[in-house]
């Protein structure tokens, strides 16, 4: 058998050569047509009403203001509220929500390939 | 969701994908959640916050003047100041009208009083 022109074919370029050259890569290009198409804002939205309904959020309230409490209000910064509740905020979401936006998220990423 | 390429290899850029999208929400939401927790907690708008750390510095305050020595700590002069800083005098000198003869009493004389009292039955001045 021969295998004349792919042999020598250079290798495909790394995403973030694409980058270099302007080329986007496939994950962003999908980025920007969830935003375009405003589907990224409705799956934001629905998360978010997913996690308050299912009292997440009055979770990491409550960790931030014990937080507040011992640091003392005019102490505490922005960042030191996301590092105190990311973990647990990662780690503590429902899996019946993760699965539905996962599932939402999917859906668009079936449609968006065509 | 049929897509053209390599199934395989798709479903897994696909799962990958997705859950990094995923985690891009989540991680927005938390930033916004941290955000309005910051503002609340430096305007000063969280009124459960204001009232615990006002109960806290008035318990401090408190302790303060209780372990303080020239406060009647126990019985030093006349009057007993508790950790509110009031004082009250030894008997109490509330004047009421007992329920059962009628009679105007002392608060910190009831208790001997109503001895007496509620052993007669009957006292002709009740209705």
């Amino acid at each position: 058998m021969l295998w004349r022109g792919s042999v020598n074919r250079p290798p495909t370029p790394e995403a973030e050569d694409g980058r270099q050259d302007q080329h986007l890569s496939l994950q962003e290009i999908i980025n920007i047509k969830l935003v375009e198409s405003g589907e990224k804002e409705r799956l934001k939205e629905l998360l978010r009403e997913r996690l308050i309904e299912c009292g997440w959020r009055d979770e990491m309230k409550e960790l931030c203001r014990s937080f507040v409490r011992k640091k003392g209000k005019n102490n505490v910064t922005v960042e030191d509220l996301i590092n105190v509740i990311t973990p647990k905020g990662r780690a503590s979401v429902p899996d019946s929500v993760k699965a539905e936006l996962l599932q939402h998220i999917r859906s668009f990423l079936g449609s968006a390939a065509l | 969701m049929s897509l053209p390429n390599d199934k395989n290899g798709n479903m897994s850029f696909n799962s990958q994908l997705s859950a990094h999208l995923f985690s891009d929400l989540l991680d927005s939401i938390i930033v916004d959640v941290a955000s309005e927790c910051h503002r609340t907690a430096r305007l000063g708008l969280d009124c459960n916050l204001e009232i615990e750390e006002e109960e806290l510095r008035l318990s401090a305050e408190a302790r303060a003047r209780l372990s303080d020595p020239s406060n009647g700590g126990d019985v030093n002069g006349k009057y007993i100041v508790d950790i509110f800083g009031q004082t009250h005098p030894p008997v109490a000198n509330d004047i009421f009208e007992c329920m059962n003869c009628g009679q105007s009493i002392m608060a910190g004389r009831f208790a001997p009083h109503l001895e007496k009292c509620m052993g007669k039955r009957d006292s002709p001045l009740q209705l």
